[in-house]
């Protein structure tokens, strides 16, 4: 339940090693910022890199524990992740393109026609 | 020999489909051709079976094709042909063929004739399937077909407002005994976990004990459906209505064939009966007092028709009066030569109406004995022969139900059966004298070219008054079981079980059978003749040309009532209740998602956010379950 522990920013540094909460750690704050940039931003390419970070976080954690356990069951996990962004980066950037034809214009709060 | 049996099934209605859609372009001559010819064919297919029957060739049970198949749960569109439904098969193809061939003069003048045609061949079809049903659901197809094909003729004439007013209570009484016997399916069903109707017969008393409260619930259902089709008490009141219909309608569906479905019907099933005894019982008081109410309310009728209608009501009542004393036999021997009978005064009757244009009413009839001296004499015979008067048919039929009763000790049934004959034989007598003696009452311009009927409506009426002069014989016989007792022995179900050894001897019942029945005859005959000119109609005349006032009664007890709950809910219900409620929640809907509608923003970014709070709270949910447990 390290979650809840105060202390978990001194925890990890003053660990001495690089042991498997500091990947945690990174991926954690990776994935945060990946959220806020996906929140905060309105240009449409900024909040697909975004996009981009988040998976990429979760792949390090992956990796960080496959490590960790010896196990490489999270290793074929990131191999699908990786496609599964290969894929999302060629439908993502068609629309994002499509959408730029259509109004010259990447501002995602541009695009709300589609509202009740 | 099984294609035969399909055959002899589907020819008539094959008949009706080529009947209704060539309805257009097909001569009268045609549609009289096919719609007689398919059923005598039907009618030659029995004669055929019925060679092979006596050869000792049975068929088995044949099946069609397998409608439901569900483990535990069977639904096979089957037929079974056995002595029983062969006999059945037998009456309604063969009257049912000389009804149809009555009609092409009948029928003569009418514009829907092809549309007549093809409702018959309909309902001949309906009711094979009837008798020959194997299972309980082929058994009700038939039995719904026929009250189809009933309310479909009875409302022939559709134009006369009385026609469709008696074809919708036709319909609608029917409807009341079928909620019975479709419950009595559905229990049998439970009960049975098969709707074979052998299976259950044969089962019925091996597996329950007599008087066991189940069984006798299903027997109570069947004969509930069974008082309906067969109109005894107290669903009585549609048949004597019916006779709105075309009176080949009323000789085919109201005397000979449709009504006898609920007779069929408990002899059918009688060892689901002979183990339930004391519905057997209530049947036989049911029908007893129903013989005994409409042979009252025949007494003081108008209409011709509505007289052989209440008499058919009261020899059916007697042969629900055979089934409750357990002479199956005798109800089925009553049966057939009651639909000679019946078919033969029906149709006599018919020509007399349709020499008259219509008229029903014997206040307009009279000394028609000079102009219609055959038709006179065909009804005559008719008339003494339901009476009873030896050696016709129904004086056998007739006779044996009474010495059943007698023998079985059922002091009361019996005295009911003698005071039915007495009174069947004065109601028909009055008739006949009402109509064919005395001074004529006919309109003057049509007295004077009336003549008998012509030859295609002759012959059938003269085939079926031979039926009834030696029909009788079928169940005569004085020492070796007779004919038609034989040959329903033959059947595999143990039918007959309180039968007597065999039909007609001689004893003290007979004479008074015959007693009862000649003074019934006699007396109708010299008051009728001596004193006809001084009858006035009293208020006890009135009480029984009105049966009883039983229609008024239920006009008053269940059709008032619902006539007054529709224009409570048409009035009240409808305008203040429910359009008051309908807006409310319409508007409640309205405003509910104006307000929800506002979450979709278009904003692709709420949505987003959205997406985050909801997973935030779903981790914050799992952790806290992972915490707690």
């Amino acid at each position: 339940m390290t979650l809840y522990n105060p202390n978990l920013l001194t925890y990890f540094l003053l660990a001495s090693s690089m042991d498997l909460s500091f990947y945690i750690f990174v991926s954690m704050a990776l994935f945060a910022i990946g959220i806020i940039g996906v929140l905060s931003k309105r240009n449409a390419l900024i909040m697909f890199l975004s996009i981009e970070l988040m998976l990429n976080s979760v792949n390090l954690l992956f990796v960080a524990f496959s490590y960790s356990w010896g196990n490489s069951v999270g290793l074929v996990w990131v191999f699908f992740v990786l496609v599964l962004a290969a894929a999302e980066a060629a439908v993502g950037l068609a629309i994002i393109i499509n959408l730029f034809r259509s109004k010259e214009l990447v501002d995602v709060d541009q695009y709300n026609q589609l509202k009740g | 020999m099984e294609l035969v049996l399909w055959l002899g099934l589907f020819l008539p209605l094959a008949g009706a489909l080529l009947l209704f859609v060539c309805h257009n372009f097909i001569s009268r001559r045609n549609t009289g051709i096919v719609g007689c010819s398919l059923v005598f064919f039907s009618f030659l297919c029995f004669v055929k079976l019925l060679y092979e029957y006596s050869q000792g060739i049975y068929l088995p049970e044949v099946t069609l094709f397998s409608w439901i198949q569900i483990k535990g749960f069977d639904a096979d569109f089957s037929l079974h042909l056995d002595h029983l439904s062969l006999l059945m098969a037998l009456i309604v193809t063969g009257v049912g063929f000389l009804i149809h061939l009555f009609s092409i003069g009948y029928m003569d003048h009418d514009e829907h004739f092809v549309r007549f045609f093809a409702l018959l061949n309909f309902f001949i079809f309906s009711m094979l399937l009837l008798v020959l049903a194997a299972h309980l659901l082929v058994f009700f197809i038939g039995w719904e077909g026929v009250g189809v094909a009933s309310y479909l003729l009875i409302g022939f004439w559709y134009e006369r407002p009385a026609a469709s007013k008696a074809a919708k209570k036709a319909f609608i009484v029917n409807r009341i005994g079928d909620l019975g016997l479709l419950l009595g399916i559905l229990l049998t069903f439970h009960i049975f976990g098969t709707g074979n109707i052998h299976e259950i017969c044969r089962r019925a008393p091996l597996e329950f004990t007599v008087g066991a409260p189940i069984l006798a619930a299903i027997a109570l259902l069947y004969f509930w459906g069974a008082t309906g089709k067969s109109a005894q008490l107290p669903l009585q009141t549609w048949l004597p209505d019916a006779m709105e219909g075309p009176t080949p309608v009323s000789a085919l569906i109201h005397a000979a064939t449709m009504v006898t479905a609920g007779v069929y019907l408990v002899v059918r099933m009688n060892p689901i009966y002979t183990t339930a005894p004391a519905v057997l019982t209530l049947i036989g008081y049911v029908g007893a007092i129903t013989s005994l109410y409409a042979a009252f309310s025949a007494l003081s009728q108008k209409d011709l028709k509505r007289v052989l209608a209440f008499s058919t009501i009261s020899q059916l009542g007697l042969m629900f009066l055979a089934c409750g004393v357990g002479a199956f036999y005798a109800a089925m021997f009553h049966l057939t030569t009651h639909a000679f009978i019946k078919a033969l005064l029906f149709l006599s009757a018919g020509n007399v109406v349709h020499m008259l244009s219509g008229e029903t009413e014997m206040d307009k009839m009279g000394g028609l004995f000079q102009k219609l001296p055959k038709t006179a004499f065909l009804f005559l015979i008719g008339a003494l022969a339901l009476s009873g008067i030896a050696p016709l048919a129904a004086f056998f039929s007739k006779d044996l139900i009474l010495e059943e009763a007698s023998l079985t000790g059922y002091t009361t049934l019996y005295s009911v059966g003698l005071l039915v004959t007495v009174l069947t034989g004065f109601y028909l007598i009055r008739a006949y004298c009402l109509t064919f003696t005395g001074a004529s009452r006919v309109d003057a311009k049509l007295w004077k070219n009336l003549h008998d009927a012509p030859s295609v409506m002759m012959i059938p009426v003269t085939i079926l008054a031979l039926l009834t002069l030696f029909g009788g014989l079928l169940g005569y016989a004085s020492s070796v079981p007779p004919l038609l007792m034989s040959f329903l022995d033959k059947d595999s179900q143990a039918f007959f079980i309180k039968a007597l050894a065999f039909g007609f001897h001689l004893t003290t019942d007979v004479w008074f059978s015959l007693a009862a029945s000649i003074a019934g005859v006699g007396l109708a005959a010299f008051i009728y003749t001596n004193f006809r000119e001084r009858l006035s109609r009293g208020k006890l005349a009135e009480f029984l040309y009105q049966s009883f006032y039983i229609n008024q009664l239920y006009a008053f007890l269940i059709v008032r009532p619902l006539q007054f709950f529709s224009q409570l809910s048409s009035k009240i219900f409808e305008p203040k209740i429910f359009e008051g409620i309908i807006p409310v929640c319409t508007h409640v809907t309205n405003s509910t998602s104006r307000v929800l509608q506002e979450l979709q923003s278009g904003q692709i970014r709420s949505y987003i956010s959205w997406i985050v709070v909801g997973s935030a709270i779903l981790l914050v949910y799992l952790v806290f379950e992972g915490f707690y447990a």
